[in-house]
């Protein structure tokens, strides 16, 4: 009985795996390796890669784990990707350094690596000897920056008043470069507009709330809000709805994700500085094969982020907006 | 194929004796050689020397764990804390050989001295504030954790000395060395356990505290040796994986502690105590890691991939349990 139930929970195991596995591995594969793919901005990155390599007309698969903290697991996964041999890797790393033993071993076989969305630090590149073909990925610290020039821009450059920052999970390298370049530019256009705090939401809408809640009552002079991504944006302006306040605070997230859209149309959330994780996508596989061909690729390709609003949504002349999902 | 899934019932006494002599259950190493051979028969890539280091290299840090696990849980205990400790220590040992700059050797020592220190902390609140286990290590976890964020300033400690590298990066004989100090920890852990006093002690107190009260077993302090070990382990671990990737990482071992108790009871350890064995964990943390390196090679999604491990966890335990039954009703 233990024997039939196992072959017949193998059998199932194995329909599963050919179901959900597609073509089997050939060589001039690209590998690409995500973070995660439970979240839409990964999820649209995955698009942009799909279409890219559909449009490239190029061989590629897709891994990611199951979390974007799962360090040691996506290490794991980037070694069995070697073992299939891709001619590249395109790796969004976790971190600055759980890859690295992975991408010395992909340059060590010749296969051509790429940092897609940034996440390597360059200065850590050199002492390991690494060489990456290219960088690609939308700047996080110019993204905060844009947020604060909109805020100023709404607000007046002599506005005074108190302002929360809501940071993504602690020791993230992406909310941390968000929330720092949005108080740079905002301690450098609006200098009477203070930051009382700068609190990590990691990434939980429900704690963005909660947090909101907390600083309203501590500065009810609260003029401004920004979340290092729109979950937690679209948390602040629940709370901030619920305790009468939507209307005097501006609101502020990063992304451009399809509820942050919503949101801005209905007229709620203020803005978002969308990311465009569907072009980072698509450009990274089109510049791999470039580069695969032998043409000169630069080294560092800043993909633009768009302040995405109700006159930018409405208006719909904005040509990045196709990009927008 | 169908050769490899022989029902249990084609052994004979004499070899599954001979097999359990090595305190192992039959039916998860039946487990682990189909897994492999499905995945053999599958994927291209399976089969080969590299990929086999593959495996071991990615179930290191894990089964160094789950060594931890079958030890307390072994115990009648229970260690939350597992993976953050390992977490904290990795950044500890990291803070002190790059941001203190101290030599090499003490950076591999305040790894284990930390998480060494987590598990007594938490030895000594089981055993003297009599607060459960669970709560205990479950507090540890967020301890551990937050203070790992706190050391690093929440960023990895990047760039350790040369000789802690080679812990983590060195491949005496074409052997990743955290392969060989697994298993080197896991020969130690299996005769510890398996054949000094020590070891039945640990295994009495799992089977009923208060017989072993009574047969004059310094339960205390068992209890707390046990906790202090595990954390140590932890801290092994940590020291391993930070080796790997040349710095600390605050986030390491995020919800590794659950992978690893996983892996102790499809090894037949068993959940409340009294029954357990490091080569059957072994056996555990390896079905684990063939079934990880199994769906990664066949590129399926991480979202069935979670699937399919659930699944795995269910049906080997069921089948470890289904032998059990079958066995005391005879």
């Amino acid at each position: 009985m233990i024997g039939k139930m196992l072959r017949m929970s193998l059998v199932s195991v194995a329909a599963l795996s050919l179901s959900v596995l597609g073509a089997q591995a050939q060589d001039g594969q690209y590998g690409v390796l995500m973070k995660t793919l439970s979240n839409p901005f990964w999820g649209a990155m995955g698009q942009g890669v799909e279409d890219g390599a559909k449009e490239a007309g190029v061989d590629y698969f897709v891994q990611a784990v199951e979390s974007d903290q799962a360090a040691e697991p996506q290490l794991n996964v980037c070694n069995t990707m070697l073992e299939r041999q891709p001619v590249a890797m395109i790796t969004a790393a976790i971190n600055s350094t759980n890859l690295l033993p992975c991408l010395k071993a992909a340059q060590e076989q010749g296969i051509k690596v790429v940092d897609l969305d940034g996440n390597l630090d360059q200065a850590i590149l050199d002492k390991e000897g690494i060489e990456i073909t290219f960088r690609i990925g939308s700047d996080n610290v110019a993204a905060g920056a844009q947020g604060a020039e909109y805020l100023v821009s709404q607000l007046g450059a002599d506005a005074t008043g108190a302002v929360l920052v809501i940071e993504g999970l602690s020791g993230n390298i992406t909310g941390q470069k968000r929330a720092e370049g949005f108080a740079e530019k905002l301690a450098e256009l609006a200098p009477g507009l203070e930051i009382v705090a700068s609190l990590p939401g990691d990434w939980d809408r429900g704690k963005a709330a909660s947090i909101t809640n907390d600083i309203m009552t501590r500065n009810p002079d609260l003029v401004a809000i920004f979340a290092a991504n729109d979950g937690m944006a679209l948390g602040a302006v629940e709370a901030a709805y619920a305790a009468g306040k939507g209307d005097q605070i501006v609101i502020i997230g990063v992304d451009g994700n399809s509820d942050a859209v919503k949101s801005i149309k209905d007229g709620r959330l203020n803005a978002s500085v969308a990311q465009l994780p569907y072009l980072v996508g698509k450009q990274a596989v089109e510049n791999v094969k470039k580069a695969l061909a032998g043409e000169e690729v630069p080294s560092d390709i800043a993909v633009p982020t768009l302040v995405l609003t109700q006159e930018v949504l409405d208006d719909g002349s904005e040509p990045l907006l196709e990009y927008v999902k | 194929m169908s050769s490899d899934l022989a029902t249990p019932g084609v052994w004979t006494r004499a070899q599954r004796a001979s097999v359990e002599r090595l305190h192992i259950r039959l039916e998860s190493l039946l487990v682990l050689v189909a897994l492999s051979a499905l995945m053999a028969v599958l994927s291209p890539y399976f089969l080969s020397f590299s990929n086999l280091l593959n495996i071991l290299l990615a179930t290191s840090t894990i089964g160094i764990l789950a060594i931890a696990a079958t030890f307390v849980i072994g115990s009648g205990g229970l260690d939350l804390s597992l993976g953050s400790v390992m977490g904290l220590s990795g950044v500890v040992g990291a803070f002190v050989a790059v941001n203190l700059g101290a030599p090499s050797v003490l950076g591999v020592f305040a790894c284990i001295l930390a998480g060494g220190i987590a598990g007594y902390i938490n030895g000594q609140l089981v055993t003297r504030a009599f607060v459960p286990a669970f709560i205990v290590t479950l507090g540890m976890l967020g301890l551990a954790r937050g203070l790992a964020l706190v050391i690093s300033g929440g960023r990895v400690i990047y760039g350790l000395p040369e000789f802690m590298l080679y812990l983590g990066q060195g491949r005496p004989f074409g052997i990743p060395m955290p392969v060989i100090i697994f298993i080197a920890t896991a020969f130690i852990a299996h005769c510890v356990l398996a054949y000094t006093r020590f070891g039945r002690h640990t295994l009495a107190l799992g089977d009923s505290e208060s017989a072993a009260r009574a047969a004059g077993i310094r339960v205390e302090r068992q209890r707390r040796i046990l906790y202090t070990l595990s954390g140590a382990l932890a801290g092994l671990a940590g020291l391993l994986f930070s080796a790997r990737i040349n710095s600390g990482d605050p986030t390491a071992g995020l919800n590794y502690e659950l992978t690893a108790i996983t892996a102790a009871i499809i090894g037949g350890t068993n959940l409340f105590g009294g029954r357990g064995s490091i080569l059957g964990t072994m056996i555990g943390a390896l079905i684990m890691g063939v079934l990880q390196n199994g769906l990664n090679l066949l590129a399926v999604q991480s979202y069935y991939q979670q699937m399919a491990i659930g699944a795995v966890l269910i049906l080997a335990v069921f089948i470890d349990q289904y032998q059990v039954r079958k066995e005391s009703r005879v």
